[in-house]
């Protein structure tokens, strides 16, 4: 017992001494930069889009920054330690890629003041800590009024991972732009529970089109899971992040994909020049950060027009997806004719709109 | 394609990587040895086979070489309790973790590739049959995985080789007095495990999902080993837990589909609830549970 306390203490002060450590660094030292995803990087997904934003800094910025990645932890103590040993390391910059690095994330900006850390898809604040989030629901309305001309069942449906408000909200303006080119059109919805689950997501997009749906919207998978099943059946399907249409080269209906850099570049050098501001960032077409592309050729060139003439509505600022009347899928309205649901209320979305015909997991 | 239709013809497939993974720990725990590492090695022999047929070396190929890289890795494992007599256990999780960082490190430059399956053949006449003919529509590995199935039933059930594998796992010290080899038997079906995990760890990740994504096994492994247990160590059992629990994961995803008003976390829940159920009233018979449960499970052998 006495000799455990005592390698603790041993290790304890060797931590602290670690801690003093970076300070001694020089001015004109690169900044470091962290980048911790939970999954691990592939060529496509999200953690992808990540290490290509942070790319798009180094671009800029050359040697004045250097950058690290620590792909594949998992999120919880385990992050939290990494987290640590990053700065301690001497980074002092950190994108910590996951909803769930959360709180490990804001206590180590808390710890190390002289550090920045920017978070994906949280909600907390602080002097140096900022969250970030991408309006994929105004891609998503997009994407669904091309599927809605492009379906001939009438009938389309998502493989989505966890029903969080972000991934509702995603479904939601799916349904509301194909609606918008077909009202009577039905979504489905199959959540696998799973944010990682290849074998699991690849089943759920045979099970939709078993029940006839012939375009399938592959929410929140890092892998062409979905995409590559439906290609071999022969259905349209488009994903988020960054474009798998090398793994559907028929059926690709197109991708709302995510460019971080521009964001990324700002925090960065609001870092060095002392700036940085923590506050929450939602950022969309407007932005540059969100974008669709990729676009299948059988989609109508009419809806084509259409779709673009909305996406530059979007991106004017002219456009919201989710501008009433909208009714919840028990019928009550949410939002009159012309109204606009406001962005707080976006964030907490916790019901499916009318047309989405699975019900919502409690 | 009705919903009935869609989960018979996809059971089979569904169930074929926890089935042959069960197999093989079937035949090892049979033999006295407690082998957790199930989950690793389909991981190590999954990432193993995607690479070989991604280079252009064929299914045939990959399922071999995924079979001898799980025999390699369950023989670290057969080592460290035949011979060292470490806590099986331990042992078995070691090797679990060990297989999953392998994994990680070798499928490293393949992550989210893809590459094709296998076709899949019809039983002429049985497929064309209304609602049920999908069920004889399956590639060759789920036909031979039905095969595997007969084949280690007829061992245990009628095989010199069967009894003396269940002999060795009962009392290996009798066992080891009318000279039984009882290290080697156990080597051996150690070995035999690893190739079966490995097999089951080729077909999740070339045939069934055919990509490479680390972490793809996602648990699969230890869902094996809970069919060996509630299957009660027999075959037919282990395969009825395996299709039955093939069937109820494609069910919860065709209800959700189809949108019948159950939550959605009810229905992830149920191929584990059903199966758990099923299998336990199956096996509800004491007696017969303690006649069918392995002596000398997870116990090191000494002379």
């Amino acid at each position: 017992m006495t000799q455990t306390r005592r390698q603790f203490m041993a290790t304890t002060a060797a931590a602290t001494a670690a801690l003093g450590l970076p300070g001694l660094a020089r001015a004109a030292d690169p900044l470091g930069i962290a980048l911790i995803t939970p999954s691990p990087l592939g060529d496509v997904g999200w953690s992808h889009t990540l290490k290509l934003g942070l790319d798009g800094v180094v671009a800029k910025l050359g040697d004045a920054v250097k950058l690290t990645v620590l792909e594949n932890i998992p999120e919880g103590p385990d992050a939290d330690r990494i987290m640590q040993k990053t700065v301690t390391d001497g980074n002092k910059f950190v994108l910590a890629g996951s909803f769930g690095y959360m709180n490990g994330g804001l206590q180590l900006a808390r710890r190390f003041p002289d550090v920045s850390v920017i978070h994906a898809s949280g909600y907390q604040v602080a002097p140096n800590f900022a969250n970030f989030a991408a309006r994929y629901f105004q891609g998503t309305y997009l994407m669904g009024m091309a599927a809605a001309a492009l379906s001939k069942t009438g009938k389309i449906g998502s493989v989505s991972a966890f029903a969080i408000p972000e991934l509702i909200t995603s479904i939601n303006a799916f349904a509301l732009g194909a609606q918008s080119v077909n009202p009577a059109i039905e979504v489905s919805v199959v959540w696998v529970n799973s944010w990682f689950d290849p074998a699991k997501e690849q089943a759920a997009a045979k099970a939709l089109i078993s029940q006839g749906n012939d375009v399938i919207f592959s929410n929140a998978q890092d892998t062409p899971s979905v995409i590559s099943a439906c290609e071999e059946a022969g259905v349209y399907a488009f994903n988020l992040n960054s474009s798998m249409k090398s793994y559907a080269p028929t059926k690709y209906l197109g991708v709302v994909g995510t460019d971080w850099s521009p964001y990324f570049i700002a925090e960065v050098e609001a870092h060095i020049a002392g700036t940085f501001k923590g506050s929450s960032h939602w950022l969309g077409i407007a932005d540059k950060v969100v974008f669709v592309a990729d676009w299948n050729p059988d989609i109508p060139a009419d809806i084509k027009a259409k779709i673009d003439e909305t996406e530059a509505q979007i991106a004017a600022g002219s456009f919201n997806p989710f501008t009433g009347p909208i009714l919840k899928a028990d019928g009550t309205e949410v939002a009159a004719a012309g109204a606009v649901i406001p962005d707080d209320q976006i964030l907490a979305m916790d019901w499916h709109v009318k047309g989405v015909v699975t019900p919502l997991p409690q | 394609m009705s919903a009935a239709e869609f989960i018979l013809s996809g059971m089979l497939a569904a169930a074929t990587p926890f089935l042959l993974a069960a197999l093989g720990e079937l035949v090892v725990e049979r033999s006295g040895v407690l082998n957790l590492g199930l989950e690793g090695i389909m991981a190590f022999a999954a990432a193993i086979a995607f690479i070989v047929v991604y280079q252009g070396g064929g299914h045939m190929l990959a399922f071999g070489v995924a079979a001898i890289a799980g025999a390699a890795l369950a023989m670290v494992f057969g080592v460290l309790v035949l011979t060292f007599r470490a806590n099986q256990v331990a042992a078995g999780l070691a090797i679990g973790i060990l297989g999953l960082g392998l994994s990680s490190l070798v499928g490293k430059p393949y992550e989210s590739l893809t590459i094709t399956g296998l076709p899949k053949l019809a039983l002429p006449g049985l497929s064309s049959l209304p609602v049920v003919g999908g069920l004889f529509v399956q590639d060759a590995a789920v036909w031979l995985s039905l095969i595997a199935t007969a084949a280690i039933w007829y061992m245990f059930r009628a095989t010199k080789l069967g009894l003396t594998i269940r002999a060795v796992g009962e009392n290996p010290h009798a066992a080891h007095a009318i000279g039984t080899p009882v290290i080697a038997l156990r080597a051996a079906a150690i070995a035999f495990g690893g190739a079966m995990s490995g097999v089951a760890g080729a077909y999740a990740s070339t045939v069934y999902t055919p990509l490479w994504a680390d972490g793809m096994i996602a648990g699969r492994g230890w869902i094996a080993l809970a069919l060996v247990v509630f299957g009660t160590w027999m075959t037919g059992r282990v395969f009825f837990g395996a299709c039955l629990f093939g069937a109820l994961s494609l069910a919860e995803l065709t209800a959700q589909a189809a949108g019948v008003g159950l939550p959605s976390q009810l229905l992830a829940s149920l191929p584990y609830l059903v199966t758990i159920l099923i299998l336990g009233i199956i096996s509800s018979d004491r007696r017969r549970m303690r006649l069918n449960a392995v002596a000398s499970l997870g116990e090191p052998f000494e002379t």
